[in-house]
């Protein structure tokens, strides 16, 4: 068909207004799915605003005063304080795991929004992209909310901290392309339990945000290295005390890379399940 | 100038053992209205996903798909971009107003802020949703949410409208309106692809249709051509019998088919008909003229498919 022929076929007759329409760019059709995920998510401001800035008080005031009191100086670093730090990244990483797990399967399964979407000029890959970039943002905003609580409370002591929430940002990304890529395999919402009990909470525990990896014994700090949690909360205590040093750099390439493995292999089975 | 908006040659798709859609072609000229019509599992929406590429067609190389000059297997966001997709099943974002499900859609395909509420505004007062235009999506009936897909489908404006069932489920004064739309934007030049099992939808509004049937095209042509020239003009219905009815006091030129307690005979003859229909009770029978249901019924068979 010659491109003329094509212009005539694409000549739109109807005579309410007129919009131009082309394939939007990669950024813009990114950056839309991003939108959408953002307005449902600020429909709901105070429910979903609030609970970030409650959830590290209520952390605060259980374990690092009440346990801090007995645990002392860990590191040389007073316990709340090594804890404040800490816990920058776990909400990133729950908020994050919440969107792409139970999220993204009822929109893929239950509510059939991905079947609308991917409907309008958008590709599973966008889709995908997007919904990763939204996690990362969503949690930059529970980091920054934790941030702001443990300030508060005068437990940040390094003004580097305040680049702390990109820390939480590349959480986001690492857990929201983690669970896409669980999600890829679930067919039932109830398996995302074993997903949430037999690896985040672990990875919680066993990643240097409540206490060091370095008396762990030898396999279980090996194991520990594996885990994504355990080089994002590497790098917030870097930032945190500003003790950033080369080796952080490992920590940061584990990021980047877990990120593109992990959003890739989703991808690429996701659109497997979205296109027959 | 070419006038195909679509082309389908030899399209295959199968799902493991199943032949979902079995060496299918047909072509679609710009600004009429092509429907698909079969059972479920006919392999209607199987095809028509097949043109935006939300399914990919097997053995390419052996088949073409052109849809506004574009194959949909390399060009899909091309295709999506033109086209406008009303889905089987509703799939609104439940957590917004209708407006805000509007806007969000239409950044979907990159337009622009400021153009974006005019196109809002006159899409709602076309499908007569203005009021509800703060409501909330769980608020709406099913022919509202019905309506405001067909206008979240109008808002890049379509050269080509891709219709899935679109009434299904509705009353008939919704069907009614959303026929009348659809032919409003058929005057207008807009192509439409509809697949639907109900034939009055078929009849009112295709200009082509294809009768499939397990994923094969059994019939194609125009509607009233394909009764007229495919089945007996005439039909007459009994109803209420206890007791199958005897044959042999029937014609050969009549042709009878029965289910329970209620027979069809088609018959090219008035007369015949009128016949046996005098040895029944009044309220018994009842004469009329066939339809595309009758048609559909005949070429695709009255036991389930599923």
């Amino acid at each position: 068909m010659s491109n003329h022929d094509r212009e005539e076929l694409h000549k739109f007759p109807l005579r309410i207004s007129r919009v131009e329409t082309r394939v939007p760019s990669l950024a813009s059709r990114i950056f839309s799915v991003w939108y959408r995920h953002y307005r449902v998510y600020t429909k709901n401001l105070i429910s979903n605003g609030f609970p970030p800035f409650l959830e590290p008080l209520i952390f605060l005031a259980a374990i690092g005063l009440g346990l801090g009191h007995y645990v002392g100086f860990i590191e040389g670093t007073p316990y709340v304080l090594f804890l404040a730090t800490g816990i920058i990244v776990p909400p990133a990483m729950f908020t994050a795991a919440f969107e792409c797990s139970f999220g993204t399967f009822i929109r893929l399964e239950f509510d059939k929004v991905y079947d609308g979407m991917i409907s309008a000029s958008i590709n599973v890959r966008d889709l995908f992209i997007g919904e990763i970039l939204f996690a990362g943002t969503k949690s930059l905003f529970f980091s920054s909310a934790v941030l702001f609580v443990i300030s508060l409370f005068g437990l940040v002591t390094s003004p580097m901290a305040i680049l702390s929430p990109l820390v939480g940002f590349l959480t986001g990304l690492m857990f929201g392309s983690l669970s896409l890529f669980t999600t890829s395999f679930v067919n039932n919402i109830n398996h995302f339990n074993f997903y949430f009990t037999g690896l985040l909470t672990p990875m919680f525990f066993f990643s240097g945000i409540v206490f060091p990896l370095d008396n762990l014994p030898g396999i279980v700090q090996k194991v520990a290295y594996i885990f994504p949690l355990t080089h994002s909360a590497i790098l917030v205590r870097a930032l945190a005390f500003n003790r950033l040093t080369w080796s952080n750099l490992l920590s940061l390439l584990y990021t980047v890379i877990f990120i593109l493995i992990f959003a890739t292999l989703a991808i690429f089975r996701l659109k497997k399940r979205l296109v027959k | 100038m070419s006038n195909t908006v679509i082309n389908v040659e030899n399209v295959n798709k199968s799902y493991g053992s199943l032949k979902a859609v079995s060496n299918l072609s047909f072509s679609v000229e710009r600004g009429t209205c092509f429907g698909m019509l079969g059972p479920n599992g006919a392999g209607k929406t199987t095809m028509s996903k097949m043109l935006y590429g939300n399914v990919l067609r097997d053995s390419p190389e052996r088949s073409t798909i052109s849809v506004l000059g574009y194959d949909p297997l390399y060009n899909e966001l091309e295709i999506k971009s033109l086209a406008g997709i009303v889905p089987q099943e509703d799939n609104l974002d439940l957590e917004l107003s209708v407006e805000q499900n509007l806007f969000i859609y239409a950044r979907f395909y990159g337009l622009k802020k400021k153009e974006i509420s005019k196109r809002i505004d006159e899409l709602l007062e076309f499908m007569e949703l203005t009021e509800k235009k703060k409501s909330r999506i769980r608020d709406l009936s099913g022919g509202m949410k019905r309506r405001l897909i067909i206008a979240r489908a109008l808002i890049n404006q379509p050269r080509l409208l891709i219709l899935d069932e679109p009434t299904t489920g509705l009353d008939p004064q919704v069907r009614n309106l959303i026929w009348d739309k659809l032919r409003r934007l058929l005057r207008e030049g807009v192509t439409i692809i509809l697949t639907t099992h109900y034939m009055e939808e078929a009849f009112q509004l295709c200009d082509r249709l294809i009768i499939m049937n397990l994923g094969e095209k059994v019939m194609e042509g125009r509607p009233t051509l394909l009764v007229k020239e495919n089945i007996e003009p005439y039909v007459l219905e009994i109803f209420n019998q206890e007791k199958p009815i005897d044959k042999g006091d029937i014609h050969d030129t009549v042709r009878v088919e029965g289910t329970e307690s209620r027979y069809l005979l088609y018959s090219k003859s008035l007369d015949a008909l009128k016949e046996i229909a005098s040895r029944y009770d009044p309220g018994d029978v009842f004469i009329r003229q066939s339809n595309l249901e009758d048609l559909f019924l005949m070429t695709t068979g009255r036991e389930l498919n599923e």
